[in-house]
């Protein structure tokens, strides 16, 4: 019973602990500023803002010319 | 050649660059991730077999009760466990690893390994399903599978955290997006939770209440710790791809993460409200469950202004539909898990169908939503091969969801009652018992509503794998949208418009 106690409470504080580590890495390397950069690192060119991506890409070598591409 | 023309023809290399990266990451996810879609959609097409049995014993006792293996005490468990471990968990996985390559912008780590853990995670499903049914189940919630079978989960989740972590460990984006914080949380969470609980209560099990501690400990994490962490993390994704707009506050899905994560440990003791568990145990779980509130608000307030402004967009895409009714869910179960937590509100639904309602509004309506949404994505990116059909996608949406609704309607209004005359010493507990019957048998017509949702949505699957049918050169939406021809063309696939 004491045993079940001592793994339940060591794992709160272990996920606390880890956590908090977590965090503290995330300050240390700038992930907690310039939060416009990390709201849209997930556009590029090819999906940029405004590109609306629910229908599926097929192969790299399909790749449309210049001339075939609209832009909003 | 002018400044102009080199600026665009710079343009565009650089579109074709992001493009050929994309392709050579789902390229390299492409084996892992289908192998466990294949093994998810196996497994929810067995727990829904196994839920509706189950459904129609409580209110049919007589049905199917000759085989010893087809008893409710049997049948039931192997549903629990076959949707939660075959069905969500891999379903869960198969986006984990997906979404961790595209976000890291590389390709995805050990994919041949990757298939083995497909392969031992299915093996240990099978003897784990057939050891519940023969009768070896553990009996502890959540933990039912007979002890010859964690191993092989415990060695596949190993190999999925490995391959998590080492490709984010190479990941060329330098900014950690908020979902890889949700995925890197949870695939190293629930590992230690799964190999700590059955640690404690299948192979050195400790006694008494202690292992109830433990089980509720665990079992609630499961939902908190593995799946919310995926299920929201996936949404972060995916609602802004899909509506091609950054999400409405940053700041607030990262308050939202590590909210979580601070809080959501502490809340699954509150399954042992008025048990004989220390009372401060109890009270610091109740606290950690009304904490959770933080990260919920948070999440329902990003989501909705995400979205708002888009809802037209609902009508035609049904990775958004499936999201955003997920995403609801999600809001309205946390809110109504914390206030469940209380004490005065827990001992009328303490023991009742009302958590059944409740269990079900998580694992399925937000968590399963969002993964049917995410699947509808992702596939068509592996496969090169569209969906075959808009129409049986609306129906697979419109069963599941009026299914779900009805389901949680039915069973937390007869849960509710159901509580009510428990605490009453002059209603007869047979009588009780014939009260929840009418509620009881809307549910099983419920459940037969998502079976047939999930048959239609097993049929896409396999003719996705199967490229059956006509290949198509647009995404298929549930309407053409009116101004599609003013969108851009994405070009992975000429033609294809999004």
């Amino acid at each position: 019973m004491t045993l079940a106690y001592i793994v339940i409470f060591a794992s709160f504080v272990l996920f606390a602990v880890s956590v908090v580590f977590a965090l503290g890495w995330a300050m240390s390397h700038g992930q907690m500023q310039n939060f416009q950069r990390g709201a849209t690192a997930i556009f590029d060119p090819d999906e940029p803002l405004g590109t609306r991506t629910d229908s599926f890409p097929g192969s790299a070598a399909n790749v449309v010319s210049p001339p075939e591409r609209s832009h909003e | 050649m002018s400044e102009q023309t080199i600026s665009i023809a710079q343009t565009e290399s650089q579109r074709q660059a992001f493009a050929r990266q994309r392709a050579a990451i789902d390229a390299s996810a492409r084996w892992p991730v289908l192998g466990f879609f294949t093994g998810s959609v196996v497994w929810l097409l067995i727990g829904t077999v196994l839920a509706l049995l189950a459904s129609i014993k409580l209110h049919s006792p007589e049905f199917l009760d000759g085989p010893s293996w087809l008893t409710f005490g049997r049948i039931r468990p192997a549903h629990l466990n076959t949707v939660a471990y075959g069905w969500a968990s891999q379903a869960g996985i198969g986006v984990t690893l997906w979404s961790m390559a595209r976000l890291s912008r590389t390709e995805l780590r050990y994919p041949r390994l990757l298939m083995f853990a497909v392969l031992l995670w299915n093996i240990g499903m099978l003897v784990g399903t057939i050891g519940i049914l023969a009768g070896e189940g553990t009996s502890i919630e959540w933990l039912e599978f007979p002890a010859f079978a964690p191993p092989f989960f415990a060695l596949a989740f190993a190999i999925v955290t490995v391959s998590t972590m080492v490709t984010f460990s190479n990941r060329r984006e330098p900014h950690v997006y908020v979902t890889q914080w949700y995925l890197i949380g949870a695939v190293f969470w629930f590992p230690w939770l799964y190999t700590a609980a059955n640690l404690l209560v299948i192979y050195a099990p400790v006694s008494g209440v202690s292992q109830a501690s433990i089980n509720w400990w665990y079992a609630h994490n499961v939902l908190g710790l593995w799946m919310t962490p995926i299920g929201v993390g996936s949404t972060y994704y995916l609602l802004p791809k899909v509506l091609g707009r950054p999400i409405y506050s940053y700041q607030l899905s990262l308050l939202g993460f590590w909210s979580l994560a601070l809080f959501y440990n502490w809340a699954g003791v509150h399954h042992l409200i008025g048990g004989p568990i220390p009372a401060w145990l109890i009270t610091l779980s109740i606290v950690g469950s009304v904490m959770m509130l933080i990260p919920v608000i948070t999440v329902a307030i990003n989501h909705h202004m995400t979205v708002l402004g888009s809802f037209r967009q609902l009508r035609y895409s049904p990775t958004l539909r499936f999201i955003v009714f997920g995403a609801m869910s999600y809001s309205a179960v946390s809110i109504q898990g914390s206030l469940q937590s209380l004490r005065t509100i827990n001992e009328v639904t303490h023991f009742t169908h009302y958590t059944v309602a409740h269990a079900h509004m998580g694992a399925y309506a937000f968590f399963t939503m969002i993964m049917f949404g995410s699947i509808y994505y992702i596939v068509p990116r592996l496969t090169g091969w569209e969906w075959a059909s808009g129409g049986l996608i609306s129906f697979h949406f419109w069963s599941t969801s009026v299914g779900v609704l009805v389901y949680f309607i039915a069973l937390t209004f007869g849960g509710w009652y159901q509580g009510l005359d428990l605490n009453r010493a002059d209603v007869p507990f047979m009588t009780i018992v014939r009260n929840t019957l009418p509620y009881l048998q809307i549910r099983s017509w419920a459940g037969m509503l998502m079976a047939a949702g999930h048959l239609a949505f097993a049929a896409l699957f396999a003719m996705n794998l199967l490229h059956f049918g006509k290949q198509r050169s647009g995404p298929t939406l549930f309407f053409d949208r009116p101004d599609a021809a003013t969108l851009t063309v994405i070009g992975d696939a000429p033609g294809r418009t999004v």
